[in-house]
């Protein structure tokens, strides 16, 4: 989730590790009350805000969209997912995910997110709710208007399949 | 169902998250509403598009230098179990003073006490000074020795010892090491230069 929130690659490991420390410090305050991974999402979530909000206070206060965008993609970034497909469909879908992945940084990253962890990570919206700390309304409406925008950006590619 | 179903009913439904009565109910009631079930279709279809294009998880590029790094930062934060402090106990200020207290008496009973008696060492016995025995390696051969202490010097004479011949050629008793035992790390080609005191 933190790999497609973040486009650079060295900072989306990072705060992958710094999730996983924080998980294990916060282990014992954890009580079950959600599954794990819904918690863990959550640690994610927060790390990565809390990341941007950072980056966001260096920048002289300006928003810096580039944090979350994806249309730079760094060139050492892994496009083809691991799998056994065919050749064709590996490199089909290798494509195929440059361009959803420049589609999801036009996307607000709050839209972004619940995409990604609706139709990505396979999350449901009650969880998608308390990963974001949100109402289930609002993620139902996040998600909504965020399907519509990324269908209109990839409309060719869509309507191809 | 004869009324249409709440937003929320109805998107968990488009995402195939509803179970049981609700489930049904909404089923039945989308049965005469092909739009809503090409909605739900075509929301299948994206989720199994995103899913194809997007991998769900990773791997890191080095993974054990990942979880490596991950263990080194989780034992570096973790704090080192501190020793419990004891509750103040009267034994905690006791036992100095008692300590002080038991020093200084001992030094007191120290000063009040007889000096040790010095003990007469003029019947002691002496050491008897021994010959020094020179022993020669062949038979016939006498040895004679002279110390003198104010050249602090010692001379052995040895008495019966054939002459050395003078074409003996001492090099021959002399171990010269091979030119590969020398150093096999230093240059043959420039000879070392010595200075002449050190020859």
């Amino acid at each position: 989730m933190i790999r497609n929130m973040i486009h650079q690659e060295a900072d989306a490991w990072d705060l992958s590790q710094e999730v996983f420390i924080k998980a294990w410090h916060a282990l014992p305050k954890f009580e079950a009350k959600a599954k794990f991974s819904t918690w863990l999402y959550r640690i994610a979530h927060n790390t990565v805000y809390d990341w941007a909000r950072k980056r966001k206070i260096e920048s002289s206060g300006e928003f810096n969209d580039e944090i979350f965008e994806r249309e730079r993609i760094d060139s050492a970034s892994f496009t083809t997912p691991s799998g056994g497909e065919s050749p064709d469909a590996t490199m089909a879908n290798a494509e195929l995910r440059v361009k959803i992945q420049i589609a999801l940084g036009k996307l607000s990253p709050d839209h972004r997110e619940v995409v990604l962890l609706k139709d990505v990570q396979g999350l449901s919206y009650k969880e998608i709710a308390e990963a974001m700390s949100s109402t289930l309304g609002t993620v139902m409406s996040r998600l909504f208007y965020a399907r519509q925008k990324l269908q209109a950006l990839l409309k060719d590619e869509y309507e191809s399949r | 169902m004869n009324t249409n179903p709440d937003e929320a009913t109805l998107a968990l439904w488009l995402d195939d998250e509803l179970a049981g009565a609700d489930h049904a109910a909404v089923e039945a009631w989308a049965l005469t509403r092909p739009e809503q079930l090409a909605a739900r279709g075509e929301i299948r279809g994206w989720r199994a598009t995103m899913a194809a294009a997007i991998p769900p998880s990773e791997e890191p590029p080095y993974p054990d230098f990942f979880n490596s790094r991950v263990l080194q930062a989780i034992r570096e934060q973790t704090p080192v179990a501190v020793p419990q402090v004891k509750s103040f106990s009267w034994k905690s200020w006791c036992m100095p003073v008692a300590a002080c207290v038991g020093m200084a008496l001992t030094f007191w009973v120290g000063t009040k006490t007889k000096a040790t008696p010095e003990y007469d060492v003029a019947g002691a016995p002496k050491a008897i000074p021994v010959e020094p025995v020179v022993y020669t390696p062949e038979n016939g051969v006498n040895a004679e020795w002279f110390a003198s202490q104010e050249a602090s010097a010692t001379v052995i004479v040895l008495k019966g010892v054939a002459a050395i011949p003078d074409a003996t050629d001492f090099s021959e008793t002399v171990y010269l090491p091979a030119e590969r035992e020398i150093d096999s790390t230093a240059s043959t080609e420039v000879e070392p230069t010595l200075e002449k005191g050190q020859q």
